[in-house]
């Protein structure tokens, strides 16, 4: 009996307790869903989920594995891997590069660490002071200098590739995690992980290929045809003019004060002013990142919403003269204010926060045209069944008075970036027809980046051509017949906000 | 033989109890997942009620939201398009989350249906840069309906409607329990297909579209008649085809108030009420759930269609030119227009328009349609039992917002009705909704876009091309005024903008 009852406990362990035990080992792998998080706000935002990992994400050790196995695919511009598309490392605490490059989010989800691009992709920039110095990294302006039409053409082209099967990836994988795959990573979690990934990737590629990736450039993305994109609207079938319309990235610092204009209404917000509510945009935009409603992690958002409520932009890092900056403050007052707000902190005046009709501001149409109202009305249903639901997307009659709170970080200027610097904003003759983005380095005389090197330390620039459509110079000749002196002292004070 | 001890009828109760409350728990949830009611949320105003107002066609009609809601994602090849389902030129107010005349209701699940506003709300625009504005009870000369009945059937029949395809794009954007999920996945996506399939032969005459003999509806048109025969009753399909412009549904009074008056562009309905309960019955797709509920509803629509008036006409008129108009009018239009014959059946002999619409329908066609609505139980005057003969003298309430004109829109503006035949436009596009004050329509034509600062791309990309070469198209007919001279003209017009 008592050899029975022993026979029967082991037979109930081996039948039970190692299922239960593998069950559990399973578990303890592939159900954990954990974002990496920062306890400083600024790393959160850099490195800081948005929950579109989830949905998106790329395994870690594959992501860093694409721009070796698809080198040939990489733009050539001398840069070395996901630095050719304008990414940046930091170094961390120890002063090593870190694993990824600002902009992207981490997050342990499926059994394996999943990173994606977040907000801080577009919403990150660097400026040297002088061609010698290292770069210094601003958050929470517009990523000048990274072209995200090129990493997406690569991810779209690279998914057509014959390489990319788990054949050739799983053994990259595997030398990127310095030979750390289980057997279980190597014959089944990457080999799904790879035929997910190219299912994910084709549907991108489906609904993204009409876009002209390579006309936006560095610092541009063409907004609203990806929304209609992520909508899966039939864009080859667009009017031309529907088809096309890529701006700079813009700042999203001091968003609370962009909640208030002079009639008490919410300020029209992004270029074309079509929303008022600050956290829809941010939701908009969060679909970037790839958070759709099933996915976004919406206390992560919040916590940078609440940050970006009240962050403020950077002071300008280079001498000021104060005498003539009072000077242009006067100037200013008299024929900026009213659509620009008093200064760089004061964001009243009359039609600040309104829309300008397209006829009168009289730039680059093609952006005001990209977004019509056949796609507010598509919008209506993001967020359907959720309290979030979009209800504050409206197609208006031109582009949105903004405030110029760190207008220097914000160059190039108007929202197609079509002028390098603020002087020549004032200056409409001197508007160079043609000039290069990605460049760094700051002139501080006419404000805005170094935009006649064509090439440095062999990483060649991006030719910006005015005469390509998104990309005119023209309209915003306000102030334009002003004396040149004034126009100095517009610019010195424009340094102060 | 089993002998019933105490401990057995003691298990047998156990097991009829246990039984029983699964049973019951089944019940309950069925009931709850599938059949629950729950209202919809009271409206603010009537005009909401109209254009969002359950009129009780989910309960047949009724598509599963999240269905609805991926269709243009999953199959944007099947739109008439490239916008999502504002490719069907539908009202879509601002910040709501359906169309204009789409509702919203819980039977079990969340369900889409339509109610009348989806053909009864007009849109029109001041200037191409204006946003469109919105008339309850006006006619959507936007809507493509045809469209959106063959988008429906077609993604239906394409292979990608399966449970996995629709799920993964369903998952991207709603968080649904697990339990919902496997509803949708095993019931909601294969019965939802099944339905939409089964419309497809009945809708076969829609499908032959896009030959002269068989001119698609484009915007603004839906053929009523036929509708009415292959869906009201199962008449077996003819050859007839009789398109004919959504019509305004606003103050519905004047028909009541006067005897001998007629609905429907051919008369062949008795009264309003009957057009209201036939239309509707048409959204329901069946007999309603509860008669008395929906009559109900058809008693709050007559009421609130007899009073809606014709809004004014939106630019500045010339009084003393409209004052001379009057003039112009009684001479020549008031015969019909403005007098006992107003709302009554002129022979199609006599104003000579296009005959097929009233080819379309018939006495078989009524005496079954009326009886297949009093074997639900509904009383109502009805469909007239007998052959059309002609089409209705036009009451002229806000005639401005009712281009294109005739009973099949194949006139594109009132200057174009008072001109001679021969030189009416033989193509035309409809669908575009920027106004265009002076020929009194919608823009067109070149020349209109043109004049007005339009781009005519983009009024041809809008739009639906009109040949009125083609069958049923014909824009023959009603030649009054079109001989007057230029300056009467111009009055007359004035004097139409005010009506």
């Amino acid at each position: 009996m008592d050899r029975w009852r022993r026979r029967f406990w082991i037979l109930l362990a081996v039948v039970v307790g190692v299922p239960l035990l593998i069950g559990i080992m399973l578990a303890m792998r592939f159900l954990p869903d954990r974002p990496v998080t920062y306890a400083n706000i600024e790393d959160h935002f850099k490195y800081g989920s948005t929950g579109g990992e989830r949905n998106a994400g790329f395994p870690l050790w594959m992501w860093k594995a694409l721009p070796v196995v698809f080198a040939d695919k990489l733009p050539k511009n001398g840069g070395v891997g996901y630095e050719a598309f304008g990414m940046v490392y930091e170094e961390d605490e120890h002063g090593r590069r870190r694993e990824l490059p600002v902009g992207m989010m981490r997050r342990r989800n499926l059994g394996i660490d999943r990173v994606f691009v977040n907000c801080a992709v577009c919403h990150v920039t660097t400026v040297r002071e002088a061609p010698d110095k290292k770069p210094k990294v601003y958050v929470a302006t517009g990523a000048a200098h990274f072209d995200l039409g090129l990493l997406e053409k690569f991810l779209t082209d690279i998914v057509v590739d014959e390489r990319f099967t788990a054949d050739v990836l799983v053994p990259a994988i595997e030398k990127q995690s310095g030979g750390r795959l289980s057997l279980l990573d190597r014959y089944l979690v990457y080999p799904v992980a790879v035929a997910l990934a190219r299912e994910r990737l084709l549907m991108l590629r489906n609904r993204f290929l009409p876009l002209d990736f390579e006309s936006w450039g560095p610092g541009r993305v063409d907004t609203w045809n990806s929304a209609k994109a992520g909508l899966n609207f039939n864009i080859s079938l667009l009017p031309e003019h529907e088809r096309r319309g890529a701006t700079d990235f813009p700042s999203i610092w001091n968003q609370h004060k962009r909640k208030h204009r002079d009639d008490g209404k919410p300020m029209a917000l992004h270029w074309t002013g079509n929303n008022t509510e600050v956290n829809e945009r941010n939701l908009s935009a969060a679909f970037g990142t790839g958070a759709t409603p099933a996915t976004v992690d919406h206390a992560a958002i919040e916590r940078l919403q609440n940050w970006l409520l009240n962050a403020a932009p950077p002071p300008f890092p280079f001498p000021i003269d104060k005498a003539k900056a009072a000077r242009g403050a006067l100037v200013y007052g008299e024929y900026c204010a009213s659509c620009h707000g008093k200064s760089g902190q004061d964001f009243s005046g009359k039609y600040v926060g309104h829309v300008t009709p397209i006829a009168v501001v009289g730039t680059d149409p093609d952006h005001y045209a990209s977004y019509t109202y056949e796609l507010s009305a598509s919008q209506n249903t993001l967020y359907a069944g959720t309290p979030y639901r979009f209800t504050h997307f409206r197609k208006t009659a031109g582009y949105a008075n903004a405030p110029l709170d760190g207008i220097w970080l914000r160059a190039p200027y108007l929202h197609n970036g079509s002028v390098p610097t603020l002087r020549e904003l004032l200056d409409p003759p001197t508007r160079r027809p043609t000039f290069y983005r990605g460049y760094d380095v700051f002139d501080p005389v006419r404000v805005g980046f170094v935009s006649d090197v064509p090439e440095q330390n062999g990483r060649r620039f991006t030719l910006y051509d005015t005469s390509k459509p998104t990309k005119s110079n023209r309209g915003h000749t306000f102030g334009a017949k002003l004396p040149s002196a004034d126009k100095d002292a517009i610019v010195e004070y424009m340094k102060t906000f | 033989m089993i002998a019933w001890t105490p401990e057995r009828t003691r298990k047998l109760r156990i097991t009829l109890v246990v039984l029983f409350v699964v049973l019951a728990f089944g019940a309950w949830f069925g009931w709850y997942k599938f059949f629950r009611v729950v209202p919809q949320p009271p409206f603010d105003t009537a005009d909401e009620r109209f254009m969002y107002g359950s009129i009780g066609a989910e309960d047949n009609a009724g598509i599963p939201y999240w269905i609805l809601y991926v269709l243009p994602r999953v199959f944007p090849d099947k739109l008439p398009g490239p916008n999502g389902y504002a490719s069907f030129g539908l009202a879509w107010e601002m910040g709501k989350e359906l169309p204009i005349g789409f509702t919203k209701k819980t039977i079990g699940f969340e369900r889409v249906a339509n109610n009348c506003a989806g053909c009864h709300v007009a849109s029109y625009r001041l200037s191409p840069n204006d946003k469109p504005k919105f008339v309850p009870t006006g006619p959507n000369h936007t809507f493509n309906l045809e469209a959106f009945f063959r988008f429906l059937v077609d993604c239906a029949r394409d292979p990608r409607f399966n449970s996995t395809t629709l799920m993964n794009e369903i998952n991207l954007d709603a968080n649904l329990s697990w339990i919902d999920k496997q509803i949708y996945r095993f019931v909601l996506i294969p019965v939802t297909r099944k339905r939409l399939l089964e419309r497809g032969p009945r809708f076969a005459w829609i499908y032959n579209h896009g030959l002269p003999q068989w001119p698609d509806w484009g915007r603004g048109r839906d053929d009523a008649m036929n509708l009415t025969k292959y869906f009201l009753t199962t008449s077996p399909l003819d050859d007839t085809l009789g398109p004919t412009d959504m019509p305004s549904v606003w103050n519905l009074k004047k028909y009541k108030t006067r005897e001998g008056t007629r609905m429907n562009f051919a008369g062949d309905s008795w009264d309003a009420n009957s057009v209201i309960i036939d239309s509707a019955l048409g959204l329901l797709g069946a007999a309603p759930a509860s008669n008395q509920v929906f009559l109900d509803e058809v008693r709050w629509l007559n009421k609130y269609l007899d009073e809606y008036q014709a809004p004014k006409f939106p630019f500045p008129i010339d009084q003393a030119k409209a004052r001379a108009g009057k003039a112009v009018f009684d001479a020549n239009c008031m015969r019909c227009h403005w007098s006992e014959r107003t709302g009554t059946v002129v022979p199609v002999e006599e104003v000579g328009t296009d005959i097929e619409r009233i080819k379309s329908w018939n006495k078989d066609a009524a005496i079954r349609s009326n009886e297949t609505v009093k074997a639900f139980g509904i009383e109502r005057r009805g469909l007239v039992e007998a052959n059309p003969t002609g089409y209705i003298a036009a009451f002229l309430d806000g005639i401005w917002l009712r281009a294109p004109y005739l009973h099949n829109g194949s006139v594109p503006t009132l200057r174009d009705l008072l001109t001679p035949v021969k030189d009416r436009p033989k193509i035309f596009y409809r669908g575009y909704d920027v106004y265009d004050p002076l020929n009194v329509g919608f823009i067109s034509l070149e020349e209109q876009a043109k004049r007005l600062g339009a781009s005519w791309d983009t009024v041809k990309y809008v739009g639906t091309p009109y040949d009125v070469t083609w069958r049923s198209n014909g824009n023959i007919g009603h030649v009054y005024g079109v001989d007057l001279p230029p300056g009467d003209k111009d009055a007359l017009l004035e004097y139409l903008k005010t009506l």
